[in-house]
């Protein structure tokens, strides 16, 4: 049995409805090709490095399954490619079997969340100016100021990327304030 | 940081990391220049090894635009 991993991007302005009709779709060619489905799940709405079809944004799914029908494999691209709302796709082989994935729900202590709250209020009311607050959040302490961020947006699914999302452009503002 | 004179170490021989994720771009964001550009070797001090695994990485990543292909001032 071999294992494989796709990981690809739709549309971003598919909502999650449309967007679960790509992945049942997807799902379904799969049965057909005879692959069974170990993982199938939204990574998140990221920003892409470069833009694909003029889209700044993608919707990344990763979808990890098992086969013995290997000659299936290239049909599968084909179709994949062919798909209108599937902007980029990708194919690896996995050396093991991989876990299956189940939804973290945010577990946190209440005292912890209180603390951080605190601290990072202290550090906003030192520096006027909303950039810079944002930096000083982030060089004091990165990995609370997301925290914070978590808690202030309270949709499950989506949190962990929403936060890279954040990370990435307050990184992109603080190399803007640089140069 | 390139011309910092310190003893280089390879920083997955370090961390006890033996495979290198695409996924990861954390991880392989420390490996390239602001540019986009791989660091080498020499730079880095990465293992041959695991620099092999690092460049395939760091190409996959690319190819499903988790990372840039080049990161010029024009583009941003």
């Amino acid at each position: 049995m071999r294992y494989y991993e796709s990981l690809y991007i739709v549309n971003p302005n598919y909502e999650q409805e449309r967007l679960d009709e790509v992945m049942q779709m997807v799902a379904d060619k799969m049965g057909e090709y005879g692959f069974s489905i170990i993982n199938h799940r939204v990574w998140g709405k990221k920003r892409l490095a470069y833009s694909i079809q003029k889209h700044k944004y993608g919707s990344f799914i990763l979808l990890q399954y098992e086969t013995e029908l290997a000659e299936n494999l290239d049909r599968f691209e084909r179709f994949m490619i062919l798909q209108k709302p599937i902007l980029r796709n990708q194919t690896m082989v996995l050396d093991t079997r991989p876990e299956i994935h189940v939804e973290e729900e945010p577990v946190a202590d209440e005292s912890e969340e209180a603390s951080v709250e605190t601290e990072v209020e202290e550090a906003t009311e030192n520096t006027p100016e909303t950039i810079e607050t944002t930096e000083a959040a982030e060089e004091e302490s990165p990995e609370e100021s997301a925290e914070e961020k978590v808690e202030d947006n309270e949709s499950g699914d989506e949190e962990s990327s929403e936060v890279d999302e954040t990370e990435e452009v307050v990184e992109k503002e603080t190399e803007e304030v640089q140069e | 940081m390139a011309f910092q004179s310190r003893k280089k170490f390879c920083y997955f021989k370090e961390n006890g990391i033996t495979d290198v994720d695409y996924k990861d771009v954390k991880l392989l964001r420390r490996f390239v220049t602001d540019q986009g550009k791989i660091m080498p070797r020499r730079v880095t001090g990465t293992s041959a090894k695991m620099h092999r695994k690092l460049v395939r990485a760091i190409k996959q990543a690319r190819n499903i635009a988790l990372m840039p292909y080049t990161n010029t001032s024009t583009e941003s």
